[in-house]
């Protein structure tokens, strides 16, 4: 190829990669690589040394030789390719960067660095006509950049000191897993954790914090940050704090995305060093029930590079479903929680599937679950379940017994399945449990006695089971929104328990168990009445009675108007129509069907075309003590048919509230007319009561009443 | 991801996209190369990874707030010295100057009001009920009883606000909230966080859907509020004529076309509706299930009270939270109305007591007897407590109690919390005289319970990290088993 066309293909691969390598810079901390440009990142020490080279022939070049001038597009090409390959080893850097935890102080500095080379590298390019005198600037300016952050990046790989003198080189621990109680402590259990988890960043090859803990000399020298065994000044030493602080913490080690320490090295290191940090004990020389020997001797070091520490979040993706939930127990934790949901959609095949988990699954909720001997089969083979739910699984108590081989298995619930004091003695023989929880709906205290008390080891839960206990049953209802009786009123009951009969009066009564109608299907209502409601049965108490009338308006007078205005607040959305729309205002007094009185005495005239017979006025009024709404004390009835002069025909009157009544209800007042004498005009007064009592909060003001419909017959 | 960069990123990615030349087209291949390089950030999904912090005590939460706040000298806190006291004047020194609300703050006088109820000691640890809570008495020593709890506000809103959100303000998200952004559904069938209303005869005061919002989290986390009527939750039946296949089909192109639009726009609340339609699909087979009363056999109903098969009834919102719980929600919270007693407090405390007692210890049990309540924390409790003084005028059997922020009772069962009695009152019930429970003392503890250090539990905000306890609280480590 012509050496032009090299130039120019790499000029523009320049424009590309350095740009890339920029944003790419820029947003270090937020990529995220795929591993195949991880690998790349391999290629970085393979290529490092290229662009050093050349770097440096560039400004041997520019300072010496620049008189005896190579021919230009030789020097571009000797340029571009130094631009190429620094770019080139830049990006591979931050690739490498991701793979492994670097001091990131340092890191941040070489990054910097290697992008400042490759963008100098680049801008030779382009320098060809400036001044020898600049060139020669440049060039060493450039020598100096690349020695400082280059020598950065060895730092990283080869620790802090790499060019100062060589120390003695660590004599290296024999790896030993066997039990043999010749190796002290150090050797059979310290030395291979800090060999697994440690000396990747504090050893030979790395040497962060100026730390290594290749050997006793070395680990009892310690690094930048002090001493590492020695406690001082009632503070734990430096090694167990730094590796009890949270994961999250930047001084916690090793480093949080590196294989963390077990609950069992951590155990061990705490306890070697809480015991002196010896580096020679022998484990025979201790007492056999030392705990650190125990450990020391049980401990097994994992293969290089194998985690043993715990299983990465992620890790449990693929187990979890839509009806299944698999997580650890709290992040870094080593136990599984496995819960399992919605039983029209269990199979086998997912319980299953947590086979290949089975040893760190510590707690299991199989609740609702239609459960097999299969599954039972499985659930088996985890041999570390301490907590197991079996709740309503439509098992057999024998189709358990596999479980009493689960030595780790304390609780257990096994509720809504059969079984007696007898078959439970049986499972119970000889199983791990400490607690079982056997509730159903047919097991009773007395007879679970004698096995309560002969078990010591096994708390058994039966729970409270109220079967025989007899209670009063909840009331019924009436499903029938309307209080009005136009034609005919459809009324349905219901009551909420099965088995529950409904009986029923509409003459006032009081519904018995005996003589009153059960209610079968629904019936209809063509007259005013009151309807009352009981439900009854067996095993239990007979309910509350309620109650509601239904009102039917025969008659409608032609107008209706106000003698004293209602409350402001509460005047109706039809004026005094309100009263006479069939519209009921149920138990909300401000939606506008409500008419209101306080202040004033409640006054109004109905008026008919043709004077008309009246036997019955009924009010639909709201009581609520707690709102200050009190029942109407009196409703005076008078009749005229000039509609000036009016005649007394009666007055009905009504107790108030006690003090005990809690209300907040519907309310039905009735008054007679007494003669049969017909009157086109007929003026009503309510009275409501003027001074509240003084049991009432709002003592000496006034009472309201709220009134939504008159009913006349 | 650094929110501001996530921003930027999510905000306005296509026009940065579209606004680059071919010169930093390396950029373009910079996304090729590095699959995530501007994808919208993971970060909740690492932050969830990384919870519990540490072994949780408290799988779920069941939170019974007794909305309006009772009464604790009528209920828990027993102090004789009122009584023999009665009708004389509250000393000066005893109140040193606490803040009054508006109801009673004109007051003349402030008689001291002994509790009507007579009380007496239960369970291993002697703690006192008065004679209004006979069932919850009976199971005293599953309670963790907190006589000295403390707050900052005097009235209901705030109190309330304060108590579900760490604070007064509003606009934070409810604990509820929290613990779904922390914790993450259990069951995917069902919201992580479900709110129970009901409603007492007393005195009421309103709840309203800020006290179960998200705030500033994804809305995925707000309470989802069941209704009180026959249908847990409406809507939830297709129409006959719509087969479940034809459904799914719809909602999968309405993903389609939703992941379309968040390309072009970026807003993260596209992706919480695709979730929202998800989860709605799933609850539609799940909610039946779980919701229907019909099928729980006799002896649980008389357990509960017959009242628990009426829809909407604190006994029925019981029952539904222990279905609810037991498959698999983390936080259900029931608010029940009525307790604010400021008058006729002897008649008002009995009707709720009535409405509660049953049901609320029937909760306890039940779970126990199922092998649950180890793993579930049950809360009981107001948004703060009532004053020693009546409002009103005291007669012989007739008091009501204005609110008192400086010292109430909450109980707790289950969940990891040590049975017990802990702090105390002054003898007037007034004060605190050892161990105060700060209302986000309180939080850092149901927190803690729950496996979460309350101060590593944040939530970036307009440039500001927010917790659930704001800048205090600490856990309660006595109380902890």
């Amino acid at each position: 190829m012509h050496i032009h066309k090299l130039n120019k293909w790499g000029e523009s691969l320049l424009w590309l990669l350095n740009p890339l390598l920029i944003v790419l810079a820029f947003f270090n901390d937020v990529t995220k690589f795929s591993n195949t440009i991880q690998w790349l990142g391999k290629l970085h020490p393979l290529f490092l040394h290229f662009p050093i080279v050349l770097g440096i022939a560039i400004v041997v070049y520019l300072l010496f030789f620049q008189e005896k001038k190579l021919d230009p597009s030789t020097e571009k090409l000797l340029f571009t390719g130094n631009a190429l390959l620094a770019s080139l080893v830049a990006l591979f850097g931050l690739f490498l960067s991701k793979q492994d935890a670097y001091d990131t102080h340092l890191l941040t500095i070489h990054k910097w660095g290697g992008v400042a080379i490759a963008v100098f590298g680049w801008s030779f390019i382009y320098i060809h006509s400036s001044s020898l005198q600049f060139k020669r600037v440049l060039g060493l300016v450039y020598l100096i950049v690349l020695l400082i952050f280059t020598h950065k990046g060895a730092q990283l790989t080869h620790g802090e000191d790499v060019l100062s003198f060589p120390k003695p080189k660590p004599v290296k621990v024999a790896e030993n897993n066997n039990a043999d109680s010749t190796l002290t402590v150090y050797e059979k259990a310290i030395a291979p954790i800090f060999e697994q988890k440690c000396i990747g960043c504090h050893g030979p090859e790395k040497i962060k914090g100026n730390l290594q803990l290749t050997s006793p000399e070395l680990i009892i020298k310690g690094g930048k940050a002090g001493n590492l065994l020695n406690s001082l000044n009632n503070k734990e030493a430096l090694l167990l704090q730094r590796i009890h602080l949270p994961n999250a913490d930047e001084e916690h080690m090793p480093p949080d995305g590196k294989i963390q320490l077990t609950l069992e090295e951590l155990n061990l290191l705490n306890r070697w060093v809480k015991a002196g940090g010896d580096f020679k004990k022998k484990i025979k020389e201790m007492a056999k029930t030392d705990s650190l020997a125990l450990l020391a001797i049980a401990y097994k070091a994992p293969k290089k590079g194998e985690d043993n520490s715990k299983g990465n979040a992620p890790d449990l993706k693929e187990y979890n479903s839509s009806y299944c939930t698999v997580n650890y127990s709290y992040y870094g934790s080593d136990e599984i929680f496995v819960d399992f949901f919605q039983g029209s959609f269990y199979k086998t095949a997912s319980l299953k599937k947590l086979e290949a988990i089975k040893a760190k699954i510590a707690s299991l909720n199989m609740q609702g679950m239609p459960l097999t001997k299969e599954d039972i089969a499985i659930i088996s083979g985890f041999p570390n379940l301490r907590k197991l739910n079996l709740n309503y699984t439509k098992l057999n108590l024998n189709d358990l017994t596999p479980l009493k081989s689960l030595v780790k298995l304390k609780n257990i619930s096994i509720c809504g399945i059969d079984l007696n004091p007898i078959s439970l003695s049986s499972f119970m023989d000889k199983a791990p449990f400490t607690e079982v929880h056997i509730w159903n709906n047919k097991t009773n205290e007395k007879e679970y006695a004698g096995l309560v008390a002969n078990n010591k080891k096994t708390k058994i839960i039966i729970g409270d089971n109220l079967d025989d206990q007899i209670l009063k049953i909840n009331s019924p209802v009436i499903e029938q929104d309307s209080g009005i009786i136009v034609n005919h009123l459809d009324i349905s009951l219901k009551h909420s328990m099965k088995g529950a009969v409904i009986r029923y009066t509409t003459d006032g009564t009081e519904p018995d168990s005996i003589n009153s109608p059960i209610y079968t299907k629904k019936f209809q209502l063509t007259k005013y009445s009151t309807l009352k409601i009981k439900a009854f049965k067996p095993g239990w108490l007979a309910s509350d009675i309620i109650q509601k009338t239904f009102y039917k308006s025969e008659i409608h007078p032609d107008s209706i108007y106000f003698l004293t205005p209602p409350d402001k607040k509460y005047p109706g959305n039809n004026g005094a129509r309100t009263l006479i729309d069939y519209e009921l205002g149920e138990q909300n007094f401000s939606n506008g069907k409500w008419i209101a009185y306080r202040d004033t005495t409640m006054k109004f005239v109905i008026n008919f075309k043709q004077a008309t017979t009246l036997h019955q006025a009924h009010f639909n009024a709201f009581v609520d003590n707690g709102a200050y709404i009190f029942p109407i004390l009196s409703i005076k009835i008078e009749g005229s048919n000039d509609g000036k002069s009016f005649k007394y025909l009666n007055e009905a009157t009504f107790p108030s509230l006690e003090k005990t009544d809690m209300v907040r209800e519907n309310k039905s007042f009735s008054c007679a007319f007494p003669d049969k004498a017909a009157y086109k005009y007929y003026r009503f007064t309510l009275l409501n009561l003027k001074k509240l009592p003084k049991w009432h909060p709002g003592k000496g003001t006034h009472a309201w009443i709220f009134i939504d419909e008159l009913f006349l017959d | 991801m650094n929110e501001f960069l996530e921003h930027g990123l999510n905000q306005n990615r296509r026009k940065f996209l579209s606004k680059l030349s071919l010169g930093i087209g390396g950029l373009a291949l910079g996304s090729l190369m590095v699959p995530g390089l501007f994808d919208a950030s993971s970060e909740e999904e690492l932050f969830t990874n990384v919870l519990p912090h540490f072994a949780p005590k408290a799988k779920r939460i069941i939170y019974l707030f007794q909305n309006g706040a009772p009464s604790q000298l009528d209920l828990f806190d027993y102090k004789p010295l009122l009584q023999k006291m009665q009708g004389a004047e509250l000393p000066a020194s005893i109140r040193m100057g606490q803040r009054l609300t508006g109801m009673t703050a004109n007051q003349a006088k402030f008689p001291l009001a002994g509790s009507k109820f007579n009380f007496a000691q239960y369970g291993s640890n002697g703690a006192w009920f008065s004679e209004t809570l006979p069932h919850m008495a009976s199971i005293a020593d599953d309670f963790c009883m907190v006589k000295t709890m403390y707050t900052e506000a005097i009235n209901h809103d705030p109190a309330l606000t304060f108590f579900q959100t760490g604070s007064q303000v509003g606009n934070r998200p409810s604990m509820g909230s929290w613990i779904s952004y922390g914790l993450g559904s259990e069951n995917k069938n069902l919201p992580a966080f479900c709110v129970l209303l009901s409603k007492g005869k007393g005195n009421g005061q309103g709840v309203y859907s800020k006290l179960w919002n998200n705030g500033f989290l994804d809305s995925i986390h707000q309470g989802v509020q069941f209704s009180s009527g026959e249908e847990p939750v409406k809507y939830l039946t297709d129409p006959e004529f719509i087969k479940r296949g034809d459904k799914r089909v719809m909602l999968d192109e309405i993903a389609e076309l939703n992941q379309e639009s968040y390309k072009k726009i970026g807003d993260p609340e596209i992706v919480t509706k695709i979730q929202q339609y998800e989860l709605a699909y799933r609850m539609q087979m799940a909610v039946p299930e779980i919701t229907s009363l019909q099928n729980e056999p006799e002896s649980i109903v008389k357990m509960y009270g017959p009242e628990c098969l009426i829809p909407g009834t604190y006994a029925a919102n019981c029952l539904l939270a222990r279905k609810l719980s037991e498959n698999g929600v983390r936080f259900v919270q029931l608010y029940h109305q009525g307790w604010d007693t400021h008058g006729n407090l002897p008649k008002e405390l009995e009707g709720q007591c009535k409405d509660v007692d049953q049901s609320s210890a029937a909760l306890i049990k039940d779970l126990k007897q199922r092998g649950l309540l180890d793993e579930t924390l049950v809360i009981w409790g107001g948004e703060f407590g009532r004053t020693n003084y009546c409002q009103g005028a005291l007669t012989k059997d007739n008091y009501g109690r204005d609110h008192h922020p400086k010292c109430f009772t909450i109980l707790m069962a289950g969940g990891g919390v040590k049975p017990g009695v802990y702090g105390e009152t002054d003898d007037f019930g007034y004060n605190i005289n050892s161990l105060p429970v700060h209302i986000h003392d309180f939080q850092a503890t149901v927190m803690h319970l729950m496996g979460i250090d309350h101060e590593r539990f944040t939530f970036k905000h307009q440039g500001r990290r927010y917790r659930l306890t704001d800048v205090s609280g600490k856990v309660i480590n006595e109380i902890i088993s």
